[in-house]
């Protein structure tokens, strides 16, 4: 019970005016991340929507302990981010994949840096790779995947560490609409099966309703938090996109979002 | 940077395989027809076999030392000065490299020392290192590490440099410390960079072993050509020359060999092997 009790708080994380500065070494500072709070509660599964270049990466790296923390706080279970750790696993928008080593060697480094047996890496590594569909390429090198592939190695890689706390920057974003909807399916039996706290990053609003608890919207930049929405439908119900329900949820978040991207191309335009 | 250009010219030049062997003669071509010229010319009487001797002459001399043994007493000198010398510039430039990426004083002091020393000839120093090391072998070694070490380290900062930051966090979050990120990330990402940089090292190495055998006397290819070179023994000299050439391709040709097995997770070897 006290285990549980611990576990449950160390995957909190809580976002306190958080600023992120990137100071490029030639030209401007460009100001991503602008005084955002945020509560993720332990388990809760978290979307995050925003036009493209609002600071959603920048605020995950900030997360995982990759960027400086300059101003403002992030906890995890009540302590601050000092550096990265295996207790935030995190899926890279652009998977980040070692490109030396194999799919079944890219799956198995978080295995041998948590320093489990052999057998059990093998094994475990081997569940992971048969869930994201990629049985028969463990011995390809990332050059020789498709994209769709390597990302699906990326998630793989990730989940195989079983984090409390899952950080996902576009996770299926490469993936087709068929492959995307077995992922979303397996996601969410995980979470069920060992519920994590998950940040969940997409551009696609039915996802974010279809997958999430909570989405958080952020606004054009410099990346704020504009809104928070609660999207707890029931999942198992096969016609939920064709729920009222769900479609007007999905149009509202994306009535939200479309007033950002607007405000994002003419800031752009400038 | 024409340098490295002509590297990976030649790595390239390894999808050879691929062609038939009309490709392989077509490639070797301009050089037989060089050597063929060669023969024609010293036989024609335009030039005295002192100037030029026929090609037949210097194989034949190549022949006689081969069957004496000279031949491999000569050429296995040179080549243990040349590759001692280069593994202590291959062995000493990864881990000076290493060093300078990793420590900001490490940088500070070596970072101007190689900026002057890169670009200076270096064979200048022989005098001096005649005068403290001596003309043997020691002298010689110290000449050829000394001349190699400076593409290699330049080529492993540039490389462990050239990392990609989200990789790097990649194997951050997957619990990598300090030092698995140097031996498990930062060293096989940066080893295409670091394996040009010997490329480059190992035909210098070969050059200054040469020079020093020279400029110094005691055996190897270069002392027998200038020993040949005093005699006025002109197949001697032409023979040396030849002899270099075909050690320094099998040399390079080790090389790239080594480094198609080295990044078999490379695009550049899958593609080769892919057709
Ligand atoms: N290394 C960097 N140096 C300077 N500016 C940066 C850097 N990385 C990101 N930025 C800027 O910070 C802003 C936020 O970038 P970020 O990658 O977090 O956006 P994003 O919301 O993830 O976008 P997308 O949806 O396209 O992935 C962008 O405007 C970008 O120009
Ligand atoms: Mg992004």
């Amino acid at each position: 019970m006290q285990a549980q009790i611990n576990s449950q708080v160390s995957s909190q994380i809580v976002v306190e005016n958080l600023n992120h500065m990137y100071r490029p070494a030639r030209g401007q500072p460009v100001l991503a991340v602008d005084n955002v709070s945020l509560e993720v509660r332990p388990r809760e599964f978290l979307a995050l929507l925003g036009p493209s270049g609002c600071g959603k990466s920048t605020l995950l790296y900030l997360m995982g302990g990759f960027l400086p923390v300059e101003k403002g706080r992030i906890l995890i279970g009540g302590k601050p981010v000092t550096g990265p750790g295996p207790d935030r696993g995190v899926v890279f928008q652009h998977f980040a994949l070692f490109p030396w080593k194999t799919v079944r060697a890219n799956v198995l480094y978080g295995l041998e840096r948590a320093g489990l047996p052999k057998n059990e890496r093998l094994k475990r590594a081997q569940a992971y790779i048969d869930m994201v569909g990629l049985q028969g390429f463990e011995d390809s090198y990332p050059s020789q995947l498709s994209g769709g592939m390597r990302q699906r190695t990326a998630i793989a890689r990730t989940l195989a560490i079983d984090p409390d706390i899952l950080l996902m920057d576009e996770p299926f974003g490469a993936l087709d609409a068929q492959t995307r909807s077995l992922m979303q399916s397996e996601l969410l039996a995980i979470w069920r099966r060992s519920p994590k706290t998950v940040i969940f990053v997409t551009h696609d609003v039915q996802e974010a309703c279809y997958l999430a608890e909570r989405v958080a919207v952020m606004s054009a930049r410099p990346g704020r938090i504009k809104a928070i929405v609660e999207t707890k439908f029931d999942r198992s119900d096969p016609h939920l996109f064709k729920q009222p329900a769900f479609i007007d949820k999905v149009d509202e978040i994306w009535a939200l979002v479309r007033n950002e991207a607007m405000l994002a191309q003419r800031l752009e335009a400038h | 940077m024409a340098m490295s250009e002509t590297l990976s010219y030649l790595r390239r030049g390894r999808g050879v395989r691929r062609h038939s062997w009309r490709y392989t003669v077509m490639a070797w071509l301009p050089l037989i027809v060089l050597l063929i010229a060669w023969e024609l010319t010293t036989r024609s009487g335009l030039v005295t076999p002192f100037m030029l001797p026929p090609l037949s002459a210097v194989f034949g001399r190549i022949m006689e030392d081969a069957a004496s043994g000279d031949l491999l007493t000569t050429i296995g000198t040179t080549l243990w000065r040349a590759l001692m010398g280069f593994g202590i510039s291959a062995v000493a430039g990864i881990a000076l490299g290493i060093l300078i990426s990793q420590y900001k004083a490490v940088r500070w002091f070596f970072d101007p020392i190689i900026s002057v020393g890169f670009p200076m000839p270096k064979i200048a120093f022989l005098p001096i290192m005649i005068l403290w090391l001596g003309l043997f072998d020691v002298s010689k070694i110290t000449m050829i590490a000394f001349n190699a070490i400076f593409p290699v380290v330049t080529a492993t900062i540039a490389g462990i440099e050239g990392v990609e930051k989200q990789i790097i966090w990649s194997a951050q979050n997957l619990g990598a410390g300090r030092k698995r990120l140097m031996w498990d990330v930062l060293l096989p990402a940066a080893l295409p960079q670091i394996l040009t940089g010997l490329q480059v090292a190992l035909p210098i190495a070969l050059i200054v072993g040469i020079l020093t055998e020279m400029a110094m006397g005691g055996y190897g290819v270069g002392a027998t050509m200038q020993t040949a070179s005093r005699m006025a023994d002109s197949p001697g000299v032409f023979a040396g020359i030849i002899e270099i050439a075909i050690v320094g391709y099998v040399l390079v040709q080790a090389m790239a060999f080594i480094r198609r097995r080295l990044l078999m997770w490379h695009p550049e070897a899958l593609d080769a092997t892919a057709a």
